[in-house]
């Protein structure tokens, strides 16, 4: 783990907004020296002393509505998630497939906010205390005209212990992370395939928690096969990274999981597949069950 | 005369080493030439020469500004066989050629692959005034004699033929006969031969010696290579008038122009067209465009005459004792003298007199015996001391040449605040120089660039010191001064113990590289504006704004590598003048730029009284000026100048931005090209880009659009474009550019995206800011050719902001200009069924970057709601946002119903269907007029107002059928 100490953070929670825009400024807060990102890691830790790839499942927040996202999330957590990725809803998702944008906009329609949202995240994390959870959403939810110092607040205090923004990087993301660190909260970056290498390194010395690897250029969604230059993908990435590095994108069956395991990848994020297993109504909990417990079992090395 | 050629056909292959055809047609003149000059003693051979008439002067005159025509006659050539009628009179042709103002004549010397002879030669010499060419093939040095004697000007030298130093000495051989060597080179290779030589003229054939095929792109390349202090001549490969205009921006002297006047019926006016071709463009309304050039430190008459020729502003005569240019005052006076008795009167040079330190008293004596146009004071002279001098002070201001980077800041704003000093005190124009060194007043080293920026960019400023004929132009776009001034970088080469002189052709030169810098370069900044910089133009992290807080970067991950090498491409053509050469050429010739400007008094009486209408109607209270109105006083007329970007090729200013995109895909290297659109006029305009340009082209477009904007759809279909429905969200702009982006993050490795409209994330906001700008850039020229002056109000509609940014954009930094925007109001502000992202939205992250938008407290994207789909969208530019923050834009709106009741106004009392998008701007100025809207300042009476006519309705007769009970503004029948 990295040691920047916690005071580059001020007592106000502010850092310097001139330094964080830069990629490489030198003093910034570390959002993987937070609480949040401590809880990550001993997941993925744990994980890996049990000689598994740490499994990440997915559920949007309100879908199919408020009571259906609760209980898919706690039978994902149940079926054996190492950690749980909890989907806000937003209303224009554009990194997200035909299966996300569906499940996004029903949630919106069924009365999803981000209130309610919150209130999801905390009653999971009191009902399911043990498996960290990471929410995902976009720039505008989360940070918007300011520097998102309230919803970082917000998400910590509901128990979230890390945050992904789907469209910040850590050129625009230094303001977030101060609030963010300020509040506890790990800042969980991307790369991708389309990464230069020198970036990589930049991208994962700067995500805390893990860092979440793009299998393929694209947006999200089930795909049948994972490019075959994955595997070169996450050993690259690795090699780079001084925290776990998690891959998600496309990840849909049991043999990705297993093949990204053999990989070396130290996670695996899975979210449209499951949200299709919720079938078209959103509510066959068991099958999405059924579907994490046998990813669950591919996630042996 | 010689018969019509016969040449021996060409072999198109190897064999022959680089020269190929060369060569062969090298190897049969040697022959040819020994033959002649075997029957001649050397004796003989110089008496001919001292014999010749006396060589015409060329250099001096290609050095004037713009690019020259040097007209060729051959009878026949190995490309293109006999091209002449057999015994055609070359001495009429030569006449006819000077009458149409060719700058030279070029005579094809060579028998027996072009028909042309030594006698063609000698004939034009005697028929007409100008220079001659000698269009020869040269193998040996006495040949040289020989043009010469047959009365040759200038001589051809081809750097293929020749090796370095034989080339080096028939350079020599030939300017010591009195003829001007042109040294043609046709690759890398001989481009560094000829420059190695001390040949002035430098020759750029586009023509492949080998293959005898033509490449343009090769003239653009090689003229890179060849410094700005040598004449450059491009030869081979013109078509048409377009192909020299291309030239010039390029930075050719000349054009060399055979086959496209040969084969035409009337050369005299084939030749006039070209010379009208390089004429460079003039631009009233940016004057700072061509910098103000000074010539300091003549000494001499001749040095006077050249300053004259050259046409440059002031002439500085140097009255320090003890510098080396110093001149007695009875020296300068009569100087002075000599200038106004040679100068055109309506363009005369100033006179300047240099002086360091001295008492009021003795400023003014010299003034009064000078007859001075202003005082130059170049020593530590106090701001006071100005009030006491009797003419116009030109002050200088001495900055260290070198410094070290966290110095500047603290040096510029010293600076700055000198020159502000100084220009208070009454000082009329602010000089920078280096400090310290052997003489005061200048040590010919140049400030550090990034100082004079930092200075240039607060206060009006001449740059001088260091500066010459090669570094004029880069100095120039390096920084926005308004002027340069020279001393050194102009003189010949220095005699011991004598005054140093000028070189008359470093003269003209600077002067024409100074006036060119910034010609073909939309997009440099040309002077200081007085207006925060976050509101030009971006900061390293793509910010916009005073507070750099709109803007940026929010896109996936995947994205990122796409962006920068975006960014990276188009740093390097921004400033490029051959890609904006390319670009201007398309949009003139095949998108009818520019588009009119026209004067639409019907409408503009219509908007007054619509204007009195809406205040008699509006409740009291909202007009925040109301003095003029109810006092029963009128509101100002106007005049009202439609910018009819309607006449733009597709309908719309869409176009643009479109080619420009096109043409940067292909800099790009990508294949495909994917596209949003709205109304469909940007899906149009990409379809018809990429038609152009071979391109695959696909376009998003919200299914409730696609039904809207038929007719478009069906246009783009036609040109070959895919059109996807999308389906998602409410079906419009908004979910059109979301698909794209997917689209964009799927394929990004292969596909460019060309966003429509100036937002998204950086650079989108540049890049189509500067494609659209000069929508704004030409209006301002055309009303100033009209009215002599800019605009009082500008107003656009505004949807994303392209068609807005671009008319805008060019009067940001000019305050006497009003900056309005209308934005659609749908339904109504009050109801919250609109798409006025400014007026009834908050900052947020849309579409890449943070800039204001509609959206609820959890940061949900709201639906924008209007019947126009151009305007349908819940987000704006982040520079349009940016001046709306600042408080530099006026916003005002117009709902559905106003807009059509716009639009059929327009319609019935101009004959012009505007867009319902353009409508939106008509709507809203009898609001801005009346001061119910914007910033509630009344407009003084007969006031310009600018328009920006977006594009033409002839897709929206839909709507105007939807909305069939909306009428008219009240009278118009």
């Amino acid at each position: 783990m990295r040691g920047t100490p916690a005071t580059a953070v001020d007592a106000t929670g502010v850092a310097d907004p001139t330094a964080a825009t830069s990629l490489n400024a030198a003093a910034r807060p570390d959002t993987n020296d937070t609480a949040g990102a401590r809880r990550i890691g001993d997941a993925f830790r744990a994980a890996g002393h049990a000689g598994r790839a740490a499994l990440i499942p997915y559920v949007v927040a309100g879908y199919p509505d408020y009571e259906g996202s609760l209980a898919a999330a706690c039978a994902a957590i149940d079926a054996g998630a190492d950690l749980l990725e909890i989907g806000l809803p937003y209303s224009d998702p554009l990194a997200d497939g035909a299966t996300l944008q569906r499940a996004s906009r029903a949630a919106l329609l069924a009365g999803a906010t981000l209130d309610r949202s919150l209130t999801l995240v905390a009653r999971v994390a009191a009902a399911r205390p043990g498996v960290p959870i990471v929410t995902m959403g976009y720039a505008n939810q989360l940070i918007g005209g300011g520097d998102g110092r309230l919803r970082a607040a917000s998400l910590a205090a509901a128990g979230a212990s890390g945050v992904i923004v789907a469209d910040l990087t850590p050129d625009e993301g230094g303001p977030f992370e101060a609030v963010a660190a300020a509040a506890g909260l790990a800042v969980i970056y991307l790369v991708a395939p389309t990464t230069a290498p020198d970036r990589l390194r930049t991208v994962a010395g700067r995500s805390g928690g893990f860092l979440y690897c793009v299998s393929l250029v694209g947006v999200t969604g089930a795909r049948s096969s994972l490019p075959p230059s994955v595997r070169g993908l996450v050993a690259s990435v690795r090699a780079v990274s001084p925290v776990p590095v998690a891959v998600g994108f496309g990840v849909s069956r049991p043999a990705h999981v297993r093949a990204l395991a053999a990989s070396g990848a130290d996670g695996v994020i899975v979210a449209s597949a499951l949200v299709d297993a919720l079938g078209a109504g959103g509510t066959d909990v068991d099958a999405m069950a059924a579907l994490v417990r046998s990813l669950r079992a591919a996630t042996a090395r | 005369m010689s018969a019509p050629p016969s040449p021996p056909a060409p072999s198109r292959s190897g064999g022959r080493g680089r020269a190929g055809v060369v060569a062969e047609i090298a190897a049969r003149r040697r022959v040819d030439v020994r033959a002649e000059l075997a029957g001649l003693d050397r004796s003989e051979l110089r008496r001919m020469v001292r014999a010749a008439p006396e060589p015409r002067p060329i250099a001096e005159r290609l050095a004037a500004p713009g690019l020259h025509v040097i007209a060729e006659i051959k009878r026949g050539s190995p490309s293109a066989g006999a091209i002449a009628v057999a015994g055609e009179d070359v001495v009429a042709r030569a006449r006819a050629y000077q009458r149409g103002g060719a700058a030279a004549i070029s005579v094809l010397c060579e028998p027996h692959w072009f028909g042309g002879s030594i006698a063609d030669l000698s004939a034009v010499r005697t028929a007409v005034s100008l220079p001659v060419l000698a269009k020869d093939f040269v193998v040996e040095s006495r040949q040289l004699d020989l043009l010469r004697a047959a009365g040759a000007d200038l001589v051809l030298l081809l750097a293929v033929l020749h090796p370095g130093p034989r080339l080096a000495r028939l350079v020599d051989r030939a300017l010591a006969l009195g003829l001007e060597p042109l040294v043609e080179a046709h690759d890398e290779r001989e481009v560094e031969g000829s420059l190695a030589t001390r040949a002035r003229l430098i020759g750029i054939n586009n023509r492949n010696l080998r293959t005898l095929e033509v490449d343009p792109e090769r003239a653009a390349t090689l003229r890179a290579l060849v410094p700005e202090d040598r004449l450059v001549i491009a030869e081979s490969g013109v078509r048409d008038p377009a192909t020299v205009r291309g030239w010039r921006a390029l930075g050719f002297d000349a054009a060399l122009i055979g086959e496209a006047l040969v084969r035409s019926g009337d050369p005299e006016a084939a030749v006039r067209a070209f010379v009208a071709a390089g004429r460079p463009p003039t631009d009233p309304a940016n004057r700072d465009r061509v910098p103000f050039v000074k010539i300091c430190g003549v000494t001499d008459a001749a040095g006077i005459d050249a300053a004259v020729r050259a046409g440059a502003d002031a002439v500085g005569l140097n009255l320090v004792p003890g510098t080396p240019r110093a001149l007695e005052l009875r020296e300068a006076v009569e100087l002075a003298e000599r200038l106004r008795a040679i100068a055109p009167p309506n363009k005369r040079p100033a006179i300047v007199p240099i002086t360091v330190d001295l008492p009021a008293d003795e400023l003014n004596r010299i003034g009064r015996a000078l007859d001075a146009d202003a005082i130059q004071l170049s020593g530590h002279e106090p701001a006071a001391l100005i009030a006491s001098v009797d003419r116009p002070v030109w002050k200088v201001l001495h900055l260290p040449a070198s410094i070290a980077g966290a110095g500047q800041d603290a040096l510029a704003a010293d600076a700055v605040a000198a020159a502000h000093a100084h220009r208070s005190a009454g000082a009329a124009r602010i000089m920078l120089d280096t400090a310290g060194g052997p003489h005061p007043g200048g040590t010919g080293v140049r400030v550090a660039a990034g100082l004079v920026a930092a200075v240039a960019r607060a206060v009006p400023v001449t740059l001088a010191g260091g500066l010459d004929p090669a570094s004029a132009g880069p100095a120039l776009r390096a920084a926005p001064v308004v002027g340069v001034d020279v001393t050194s970088g102009v003189e010949a080469p220095r005699e011991h113990g004598r005054r140093p002189v000028k070189d008359p052709l470093r003269v003209a030169l600077f002067v024409k590289r100074a006036r060119a810098a910034r010609i073909d370069r939309p997009n440099l900044s040309i002077r200081p504006t007085p207006v925060h910089p976050g509101l030009l133009d971006v900061d390293d992290h793509g910010r916009w704004g005073m507070e750099r807080d709109f803007g940026g970067r929010y896109v996936p991950e995947t994205l990122m590598g796409a962006l920068e090498q975006l960014e990276t491409a188009y740093d390097a053509i921004r400033h490029d003048p051959r890609f904006w050469t390319e670009l201007n050429d398309l949009l003139g010739r095949f998108a009818g730029r520019p588009t009119a400007l026209y004067r639409a008094d019907r409408l503009a009486g219509a908007v007054r009284d619509e204007a009195q209408r809406l205040l008699a109607t509006e409740p009291t209270g909202r007009l925040r000026q109301p003095a003029s109105a109810d006092a029963g006083g009128a509101l100002p007329r106007i005049r009202l100048y439609l910018k009819r970007e309607d006449l733009a090729h597709t309908g719309a200013h869409k176009i643009n931005n479109a080619l420009g995109q096109a043409l940067l895909t292909r800099r790009l290297g990508k294949t495909r090209v994917i596209a949003e659109t709205g109304a469909g006029q940007h899906g149009v305009a990409t379809a018809t880009a990429c038609a152009l340009l071979g391109l695959p082209c696909v376009v998003f477009m919200g299914e409730e659009d696609i039904q809207r904007q038929a007719p478009n759809v069906l246009r783009m279909r036609a040109l070959g474009a895919e059109v996807r429905s999308v389906t998602s969200g409410t079906a419009t702009l908004n979910d059109a550019v979301n698909e794209a982006m997917r689209d964009w993050v799927t394929n990004v490795e292969t596909t460019h995206y060309v966003l429509g409209s100036a937002m998204g994330p950086h650079p989108y906001p540049t890049i189509v800011r500067d494609f659209q700008r000069r929508i704004g850039d030409e209006a301002a020229r055309q009303l100033f050719d009209v009215e002599g002056r800019l605009p009082d109000m500008a107003l656009a509609c505004v949807g994303g902001g392209s068609n807005a940014i671009g008319l805008l954009a060019r009067f940001i930094g000019e305050p006497s200009v009003r900056l309005a925007v209308a934005e659609a109001a749908g339904d109504g502000l009050e109801t919250g069924r609109h798409a006025a992202a400014i007026a009834g939205g908050t900052a947020g992250i849309l579409h890449g970057s943070r800039s204001l938008m509609l959206q609820d407290e959890d940061g949900q994207v709201v639906e924008a709601h209007s019947a126009s789909a151009g305007l349908d969208y819940p987000g704006v530019g982040p520079q349009l946002a940016a001046l709306a923050e600042a408080g530099r834009l006026e916003v005002a709106t117009a709902t559905d119903r106003e807009a059509i009741a716009a639009m059929r106004t327009v319609t019935r009392m101009e004959g012009i269907l505007p867009a319902l998008e353009t409508a939106h701007a008509v709507a809203a100025l009898p609001k801005l007029l009346a001061g119910l809207e914007g910033s509630g300042r009344l407009l003084p009476d007969r006031a310009l107002v600018l328009l920006g006519f977006s594009g033409r309705g002839d897709k929206d007769l839909a709507a105007l059928e939807r909305f069939g009970e909306v009428d008219t503004w009240e009278g118009i029948t």
